[in-house]
């Protein structure tokens, strides 16, 4: 029977090879005076929201800051749940989800923008750079009234660009999103017909045949990667890495504009934030501005423990100052000062239990 | 039957023929032309062609992750921190791996006690009682069940009531994979002990405990840690169960404090989705090492088995 023996040798060496690797992973076990703060929410500004808690950890060690990107509604959700300090999410909370809140939490949460950000349309036309599209148009390709790329109210638009006659390819996301709720705000406030179809929403029921459905915004970008004649859309960040052409949007005041950084900063320049801080911009004014803009919302509680809440208002505060200058290297568009310190107000308003 | 059957060589006479006529002696060669040796021979190549094409996926996905993730492969890719996004070069993913060993330990220390006794259970004592039935039907269904129900599970049980993510909620979603693995293929482990041990144990004088104790357990052991390495490579890579329960950080694992945890499963989940081409090759290069872990562990398992059965026939 020495084999009984040796497997459980085998057995016990194995754990204790798994056990000594832990020590690897763990930090070294540090004061109890370590405050760690957890978020979940909107993917959207993910990549930004990990980059400030990770830069803001360097310089003040004794803060964690956790963030999950698990979408807007999964961060409602959790703050409801109150298994988080904060959530995030894209579309903010609507009145009735504020109550709810409020009446399961026992405390209210505020709506604070921390970032900007632009969804952009992506498009697979072999050569084809400096698409523009008309406002209308826009509506109308995802309306699937308009079908083919070589269609005359893109050639009008385009005299320049030598459009091939191919189909074209809807690609939408499968998931509920927050950045397809931005991009159908838009298309409503741009046309009748979208308003009264589809509408607003996180998930509508895309009306154009032959649509595409794509998992989040790597899908939609992968599938338009790989499909000529798609068009798609994106957030910025995503159009930029991977290295798709992005269409010329015409906004409120009839011009072309691309979704570079400048204009999203345009977009929000002038706008006027109401107490409570959410506000979408589905059609903003200006002549520069790029027309699908915007916000994004960090979802704090009104109140925390004496601790937690000082931890919370410093990094907050940083991000809404020195963090800013993280978001343009990211795809994203600093606050305007106005609007910051604005923000700056609410987030002194958090209080103790 | 064998009268109207053919096909088959008539049976050879006996050789007490008196009147010399021909023996019919069975045909022992082969016609390769004969319908049931073509249908034969068809059948063994598409065999083959198709058990090869039910191999290439592991394999197929072996080559890519090689291809894909070993370039980034390191030392220090195994014990770093993530990186955040505009960290275009360097970190790892050590918590990560961390984040994984502890909370399949944390499962495997809830699923192995409770599944090897219940095996015991419905092995030894409560063998044809309805309750055992209803166990042994029960971890047959939750082999079944959409991981993700699991996650559901420690989100209520555990975060909800703890008010916060952790690992330990990590691991007992993990465990609910686990548990089911553990037990059914114990249950085997503990029927297939000879019972001739066991009535020499009995004959000897020992009581129904020393008897599972000192004999049958031991005697099993091999085979039931089969099943427990199988379990523990189930539950190293699951995603849905940790997103519910430990969520991800991207700092060091804290086992001291309730906190969301790392693993290699969500870490491979945030960074293949991410936009940026450092945190995607780091992605892939998880992948790698979590499919090596679980390749690990089911070769031990597939080891263990194998020297069992051969101590069994010595």
């Amino acid at each position: 029977m020495s084999f009984r023996k040796s497997a459980l040798s085998t057995f016990v060496a194995s754990t204790l090879v798994a056990s000594a690797m832990l020590p690897s992973g763990c930090g070294p076990s540090q004061d109890s005076a370590e405050v760690s703060l957890s978020g979940s929410g909107a993917s959207f500004p993910s990549p930004l929201y990990t980059t400030w808690f990770g830069e803001y950890r360097k310089a003040h060690p004794t803060v964690r800051i956790d963030y999950t990107s698990k979408g807007s509604s999964g961060g409602i959700k959790d703050v409801m749940e109150g298994v988080v300090d904060f959530g995030a999410s894209d579309a903010a909370m609507t009145d009735a989800e504020l109550e709810e809140v409020a009446r399961l939490r026992g405390r209210g949460v505020r709506m604070l923008p921390m970032t900007a950000g632009a969804v952009v349309i992506v498009y697979n036309l072999a050569g084809v750079s400096g698409l523009r599209i008309p406002r209308e148009t826009l509506a109308s390709i995802y309306l699937g009234e308009i079908t083919r790329w070589d269609d005359p109210r893109l050639v009008a638009a385009n005299p320049d660009i030598a459009l091939p006659d191919l189909a074209i390819t809807e690609v939408h996301r499968a998931d509920g999103s927050g950045t397809t709720y931005a991009f159908t705000n838009h298309l409503a406030s741009i046309s009748d017909a979208w308003a009264n179809g589809p509408g607003v929403t996180t998930s509508p029921n895309w009306p154009a045949e032959g649509g595409i459905g794509a998992k989040k915004n790597d899908g939609v970008a992968a599938m338009v990667k790989q499909t000529p004649g798609a068009i798609g859309y994106v957030e910025l960040s995503f159009a930029n890495q991977s290295g798709l052409p992005t269409a010329l949007l015409q906004n409120r005041a009839g011009k072309f504009v691309p979704a570079a950084i400048p204009n999203i900063q345009a977009a929000l320049a002038g706008t006027e934030l109401p107490a409570n801080l959410r506000l979408f911009l589905p059609d903003p004014a200006g002549a520069d501005s790029y027309p699908i803009v915007t916000y994004t919302w960090l979802l704090a509680y009104e109140s925390y423990p004496a601790a937690k809440l000082a931890a919370l208002q410093e990094v907050l505060k940083w991000c809404l100052t020195d963090g800013q200058r993280f978001s343009e290297r990211l795809g994203y568009a600093p606050l305007p000062d106005a609007v910051a310190s604005r923000v700056i107000e609410v987030v002194g308003s958090l209080h103790a239990e | 039957m064998m009268t109207t059957d053919v096909e088959s060589p008539p049976r050879a006479e006996a050789p007490s023929d008196p009147a010399g006529t021909p023996v019919d002696r069975p045909r022992l060669e082969h016609d390769l032309r004969a319908a049931r040796s073509v249908f034969s021979g068809g059948f063994t190549v598409l065999c083959a062609l198709l058990s090869l094409i039910a191999a290439f996926p592991l394999f197929g996905v072996l080559y890519m992750l090689i291809e894909r993730g070993a370039a980034r492969l390191s030392w220090s890719t195994l014990v770093e921190l993530p990186p955040s996004a505009i960290q275009t070069e360097g970190g790892g993913f050590g918590n990560a791996l961390a984040g994984t060993v502890f909370m399949v330990l944390i499962a495997g220390l809830i699923a192995v006690p409770a599944g090897v006794f219940a095996a015991v259970f419905l092995a030894e004592f409560g063998k044809d009682r309805p309750l055992a039935a209803a166990i042994r039907f029960g971890a047959k269904v939750l082999t079944g069940m959409p991981s993700i129900i699991a996650g559901i599970f420690g989100y209520a049980l555990v975060v909800l009531t703890t008010g916060s993510f952790s690992a330990y909620a990590g691991g007992v979603a993990l465990s609910i994979l686990m548990l089911p693995i553990v037990t059914l293929t114990a249950e085997q482990a503990i029927r297939a002990v000879p019972a001739k041990m066991k009535e020499a144990a009995v004959g000897m004088g020992a009581t129904p405990t020393q008897v599972v104790w000192r004999v049958t357990l031991p005697t099993a052991m091999p085979s039931i840690l089969t099943g427990v390495m199988l379990a523990v490579a189930r539950a190293a890579g699951e995603t849905a169960p940790l997103l519910f329960t430990a969520q991800f950080t991207y700092f060091a694992l804290r086992v001291d404090r309730l906190e969301n945890a790392p693993s290699l499963a969500v870490l491979i989940y945030e960074f293949s989705g991410s936009p940026y081409e450092h945190q995607i090759a780091l992605a892939w290069s998880a992948s790698l090492v979590l499919v090596l872990l679980v390749l690990v562990f089911n070769l031990g398992g597939q080891l263990l088995a194998r020297r069992n059965e051969l101590a069994r026939t010595r």
